[in-house]
């Protein structure tokens, strides 16, 4: 059971390195912006099921503000693309 | 109770057990696969907006339904003693969290980056909202 949670782990790993290649590269600010948000959704999954096969409950708490950060990363970017500037 | 139901009940709790375990394994191992062909498919698709269909496969299918399954895997997961309770609440919540705030996100990025030209729809049928950005 948990060798099958470690293929999975290795699954997300290499998503998440091919993700961050266009994290890096992508064309537009807007491509990169994406794949940060996947990267983030990935890391999400990729902690809560790493203290699933490590055993360590307490690995899973950094979760929350993680799916919480990359909201607030999503509207700051759209709101300087949009406007120009961050506002108030 | 005789003894014979209360073994009946306790098989069928086992059942239970199994069953619930199963379904969260299968979630886990659905996302895994998901996320890896969102990973693809950022490389494949042509432009911006398509990368977006992209990004809220590996959103949802990625992300959302692993967790849910990771919920369900952890409550019948005995190694974890009673803190699995708390594994499994945390990554239900976060699901929830993940489920209400990817769609309002990619929306928001996706307006922002239309308005401001920054990416051109390159293989372009109708951009009917602002024409120059087509072709």
């Amino acid at each position: 059971m948990l060798e099958l949670i470690l293929i999975v782990l290795i699954l997300y790993a290499v998503a998440i390195a091919l993700f961050s290649i266009i994290a890096l590269r992508g064309p537009t600010i807007g491509d990169q912006v994406l794949a940060i948000d996947a990267i983030t959704y990935a890391t999400v999954v990729l902690i809560v099921l790493s203290s699933i096969y490590f055993k360590e409950p307490t690995l899973s708490v950094v979760a929350i503000p993680l799916a919480l950060w990359i909201y607030a990363l999503d509207i700051y970017v759209a709101k300087y693309l949009e406007r120009g500037d961050l506002g108030a | 109770m005789s003894r014979s139901t209360s073994r009946e009940v306790i098989s069928v709790l086992e059942a239970i057990v199994t069953l619930i375990r199963g379904v969260g394994f299968a979630l886990i191992v659905l996302g895994g696969i998901a996320s890896l062909i969102s990973a693809i498919g950022f490389h494949r698709f042509k432009n911006f907006y398509l990368r977006l269909h992209a990004l809220t496969v590996g959103t949802i299918w990625g992300c959302v339904y692993p967790l849910v399954g990771a919920a369900l895997f952890t409550i019948t997961f005995e190694e974890l003693g009673a803190y699995r309770w708390f594994v499994a609440g945390v990554s239900f919540v976060t699901a929830l969290i993940v489920l209400m705030l990817a769609p309002a996100g990619s929306h928001a990025i996706a307006r922002g980056v239309h308005k401001s030209k920054t990416a051109r729809v390159q293989p372009c049928l109708a951009d009917l909202l602002d024409k120059d950005l087509c072709g």
